[in-house]
């Protein structure tokens, strides 16, 4: 049987400690021994009864439960002070069968893996890798699990491709303690599995879009994902380049994403006419308060697997990885407490070490190049989703923001992501530019505003210029600003309230919301949603 | 006075040179996890410490330590740390006792 272990606690934080939160419990559950329980089946469903075992737990103490990934979320989007539930060892993975497929599906079974939630992002592509397979994209970088990189809209730069959620095409929801609270749900335009492995994992079926769309970028709500369908794809190679270049370019790219005509080109990625290729990623890194004509760009182009790559071009894995000495950091950080006007020359003597410096070109696979991170420390990371046509007015404002009232302690980025249809997904443009700034935390001080006051600022500066914004969920951000989320998504706010208390009955949409979710303004629960929101379309 | 002073000088270079720790990981593994509160570079992973002496005699070779808590079986990181006080033992025991101080992290189990 798989088991919990439940320790009692004062507090918790997340990775990067932007907490300390309080917290009563925290539970961790292991599956049963292969040996004890031969059939991988067999052993999933154990799991799942073991966590509506705990779900009933929760519902009848009247708590709250949360299940987290690995806590690398910077809001306090996966807290609960109750009860919080690591998944991390739930890690089982499984190829579908041909006689899993449904017959009207349009994705190649040798695609299609069911990824239990607590699977890493790493070992997911390590097992993909020795398929012959890969993921379609990540973020920059491979510890989160895949519950949690759907939950929040976990993005990359692949600007064609989207973010994680985009690639899931199934979901195996616990939404309660009974054994009918088992669902799997996938869309009815469309269908991945038949009803035969929902089947064995003792799942209720339900096909339907809409309810698909709300509950892929959930917040952790709408109830505890065991198990995601993921398409994947062959795998393949990437090239990495790292330039700088004129300003203007950097930004009329971002503008633009008009890759052909541009006066950016590498010259061995090309097409037959001499035209710049369109990359696979593009990342644009920008010190706020540099003055400098040329930003570093980051472009990736997407290539033919040749397993003799690492012979060719090296290991693209150094063979040591340097990162700042953080206790020098948070000198720096102290000293910017008392100093501010200091943090512009920090930055810039930190500009060689934080920014990727201008190389040979690393040829690698996803995973390789978008690979382990360093602990950087107590850190922070905001981050505002805009329409990529809107990302150079957004960029001044921001940074503009940044100057005037900072300065802080970070720099800037701009990563690119195509339309994502989750409900909540802040890639809701056509292609969004994702502004980032990260960087350490700081104290205030008479002299140098806090992260919250920078985070309400950025909200009121964007909306003063009119700029349409979304706001990456697990980043920092003011998430008590007065209708902040129907701000971003409008209708889909009220849309994703009612799929999910359509979904989970009253006592469960308790169990399944935290202070984040509450303080965003999403918990509102409708009473009389109607059951055609949950039912499968034909 | 001048002597002393010179062989606490000594003494303290010996100190922070004899100190020292080495961080070895594989690239191509996940790491087992876990909720902590450390802010090193170990933060986020489940981190196993042996800190003992090892015993060697004149007539055997030497052991390898056993390390049987790891259920994939395979290590991620090992962090080795040399300290003063180590070599001092290693030194006046002639090789016959060692410290062994080090940090490791287990690949996590694939399921
Ligand atoms: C070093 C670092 C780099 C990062 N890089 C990027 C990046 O490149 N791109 C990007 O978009 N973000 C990035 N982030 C942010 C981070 O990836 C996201 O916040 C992500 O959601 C964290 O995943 P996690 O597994 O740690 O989940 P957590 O942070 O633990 O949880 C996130 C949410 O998922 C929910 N959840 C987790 N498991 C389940 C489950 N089984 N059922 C229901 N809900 C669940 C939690 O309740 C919570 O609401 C980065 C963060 C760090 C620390």
């Amino acid at each position: 049987m798989a088991t919990t272990k439940i320790t009692e606690r004062q507090r918790w934080d997340t990775l990067h400690k932007n907490g300390p939160f309080e917290l009563k419990l925290f539970l961790s559950t292991r599956l049963e021994k292969k040996g004890n329980m031969p059939s991988s089946i067999d052993r999933y469903n154990d799991a799942a009864t073991e966590i509506r075992k705990l779900l009933r737990e929760a519902l009848d103490k009247n708590e709250g439960f949360r299940a987290i990934g690995s806590k690398w979320s910077m809001s306090s989007i996966a807290h609960h002070e109750d009860r919080m539930h690591f998944n991390s060892f739930m890690n089982m993975k499984f190829p579908i069968l041909a006689s899993e497929m449904h017959p009207d599906s349009d994705y190649l079974q040798e695609n299609l893996f069911f990824l239990q939630c607590g699977n890493q992002i790493k070992e997911i592509s390590l097992y993909l890798q020795d398929l012959g397979k890969s993921l379609k994209t990540t973020g920059a970088s491979n510890g989160q699990t895949i519950a949690g990189c759907i939950s929040t809209g976990v993005h990359g730069s692949a600007i064609d491709v989207g973010s994680v959620q985009d690639y899931v095409v199934g979901l195996n929801l616990i939404i309660g303690p009974d054994p009918e609270d088992v669902i799997y749900l996938e869309r009815h335009t469309k269908p991945a599995l038949s009803n035969v492995l929902p089947d064995k994992i003792n799942a209720k079926v339900i096909r339907n879009d809409s309810l698909f769309n709300a509950a892929l970028v959930s917040l952790g709500s709408f109830g505890f994902i065991h198990g995601v369908l993921i398409e994947a794809e062959d795998q393949f190679l990437l090239t990495r380049y790292v330039r700088k270049i004129s300003k203007d370019t950097a930004l009329e790219l971002a503008r633009t994403l008009d890759f052909k005509n541009t006066t950016f080109k590498i010259p061995e990625e090309v097409d037959a006419n001499g035209s710049p290729l369109r990359p696979y990623h593009y990342k644009v890194f920008i010190n706020p308060y540099g003055n400098e004509d040329k930003y570093v760009v980051e472009a990736l182009y997407k290539k033919k697997f040749d397993p003799l790559y690492k012979e060719k071009h090296g290991d693209p894995i150094p063979f040591m990885k340097e990162f700042v000495y953080r206790d020098l950091i948070y000198l720096f950080i102290k000293i910017s407490e008392r100093f501010p006007k200091a943090i512009p020359k920090f930055v810039k003597a930190l500009n060689n070490t934080i920014l990727p410096s201008e190389d040979e070109k690393i040829v690698g696979r996803l995973s390789e190049i978008f690979w382990d991170a360093g602990y950087q420390g107590r850190a922070f990371a905001c981050s505002f989703g805009v329409d990529h046509k809107d990302s150079v007015k957004a960029l001044d404002v921001l940074s503009q923001l940044t100057k005037d009232e900072g300065p802080i302690p970070g720099i800037f980025a701009m990563r690119f992501i195509k339309k994502s249809d989750a409900l909540l997904a802040f890639s809701k443009f056509p292609f969004t530019c994702m502004i980032e700034i990260d960087g350490i935390q700081w104290k205030k001080s008479n002299k140098l505003m806090s992260l919250e006051e920078y985070t309400k600022r950025m909200i009121e500066v964007l909306k003063e210029n009119n700029i349409p914004f979304t706001i990456h969920w697990g980043k920092n951000a003011d998430w008590g600003f007065p209708k902040l989320a129907e701000h971003m998504f409008q209708d889909n706010v009220e849309a994703w309230m009612k799929h999910r208390s359509a979904l989970l009955s009253k006592g469960m949409a308790k169990v399944f919301s935290n202070n984040f979710l509450k303080t965003a303004g999403l918990d509102h629960y409708e009473e009389n949603a109607s059951e055609d929101l949950i039912a499968t379309i034909t | 006075m001048q002597k002393i002073k010179i062989a606490i000088g000594f003494l303290s270079v010996l100190i922070l040179l004899s100190c020292y720790s080495t961080r070895i990981k594989v690239s191509n593994g996940q790491a087992e996890p876990d909720d902590t509160e450390r802010e090193d570079a170990l933060s986020g992973l489940w981190v196993r410490e042996l800190d003992t002496i090892v015993k060697v005699k004149t007539i055997t070779d030497e052991n390898p330590i056993n390390i049987r808590d790891c259920e994939s079986g395979a290590l991620h990181t090992v962090e080795y740390k040399s300290t003063f006080g180590g070599i001092l033992l290693y030194l006046v025991t002639f090789g016959r006792k060692r410290t062994v101080k080090v940090k490791y992290v287990c690949i996590k189990e694939s399921n």
